[in-house]
């Protein structure tokens, strides 16, 4: 009769010893499937946004009011498109890298407090929800976006530790 | 209770020159007189007077969180010292290259004075950001 026990140590065995030969240095970082989820989430909606700013800007859909765009929203829009881009790039290369990452997590935080409140203050008075719903739902969501960065912020693992070998 | 935050000479100074300057904008925005906003009764100027409310009002907060954040919660300092610089960059950033054309402050000669020395601030702030980042290798000036 064949001894499992006996065969599941050999394998494991055989196997420990493999990976120690072709296993150079195991110390990175090894994010948790909520991050990942919550990063995803990131860059999927300000992707998103920035096609919808260059949409809007373009004046490629027909919207209800289109004289909104003269009130030198049109500019805002161009500019905040190109920074947001600008900081999801650096956002993802410092989570490639594992470096900086709160830090450009925090930044983009602040650049989308602001930008909320610029918003709010300054052209509240020129642009209603229903003149561009695709927009207006973009600019309701947007707590969601800033609560994902938070998360992300919080949850985000910053320290290299060690895998325990089997 | 309270910590001794190990900083430098110059990071006392460069906290020094930003609350300078902002207690000085806050004295400045509150005290612009009547018949000058009257002059310029323009939307955009009335915009941008709406704007400064309320960065002034973060502003003031930030100002009564700070040295209790530093002196209280010391290891959290240099997230709240990134977010404020990030924040200062970020509208200096949009006044002068998003918002130019839609935000126009009155015409005083005190408000100009402090929008220029507004990168002076920037860079206290930015030395403040650095220091506490890079912390260890920071050495008493």
């Amino acid at each position: 009769m064949k001894n499992k026990n006996v065969d599941d140590l050999e394998f494991s065995t055989i196997l420990g010893h493999a990976s120690d030969e072709h296993s150079i240095n195991k110390n990175y970082v090894v994010q948790s499937s909520t991050f990942r989820l919550t990063f995803s989430f990131i860059n999927l909606y300000a992707l998103i946004l920035i096609v919808l700013f260059f949409i809007v800007k373009g004046n490629l859909v027909e919207g209800i009011n289109n004289n909104f765009l003269d009130t030198g929203f049109l500019s805002v829009l161009n500019t905040r498109g190109i920074l947001l881009f600008i900081l999801l790039i650096s956002l993802n290369i410092a989570a490639y890298f594992n470096s900086g990452f709160k830090y450009v997590c925090l930044i983009m935080l602040v650049y989308m407090l602001n930008s909320a409140i610029d918003n709010a203050v300054l052209f509240s008075g020129f642009m209603h929800l229903t003149d561009r719903p695709y927009f207006s739902a973009f600019s309701v969501t947007r707590p969601l976006f800033i609560i994902a960065l938070i998360w992300v912020f919080i949850i985000h693992k910053d320290k290299k530790k060690s895998i325990k070998k089997v | 209770m309270f910590e001794n935050p190990q900083v430098s000479k110059l990071f006392w100074f460069s906290m020094s020159i930003a609350y300078s300057f902002c207690f000085s904008a806050l004295y400045t925005y509150s005290t612009i007189p009547e018949y000058l906003l009257e002059l310029d009764n323009t939307i955009q100027v009335n915009l941008t007077m709406k704007l400064a409310t309320v960065r002034l009002a973060i502003i003031a907060l930030a100002l009564v969180a700070y040295p209790i954040i530093l002196f209280r919660f010391f290891k959290y300092a240099k997230y709240f010292t990134v977010a404020l610089t990030a924040w200062a960059v970020a509208i200096y950033i949009d006044d002068y290259f998003v918002l130019s054309e839609i935000i126009k402050y009155p015409e005083s000669q005190l408000i100009s004075l402090i929008q220029s020395l507004r990168p002076i601030m920037i860079a206290s702030l930015l030395w403040m950001s650095v220091e506490l980042v890079f912390r260890p290798m920071a050495v008493d000036w």
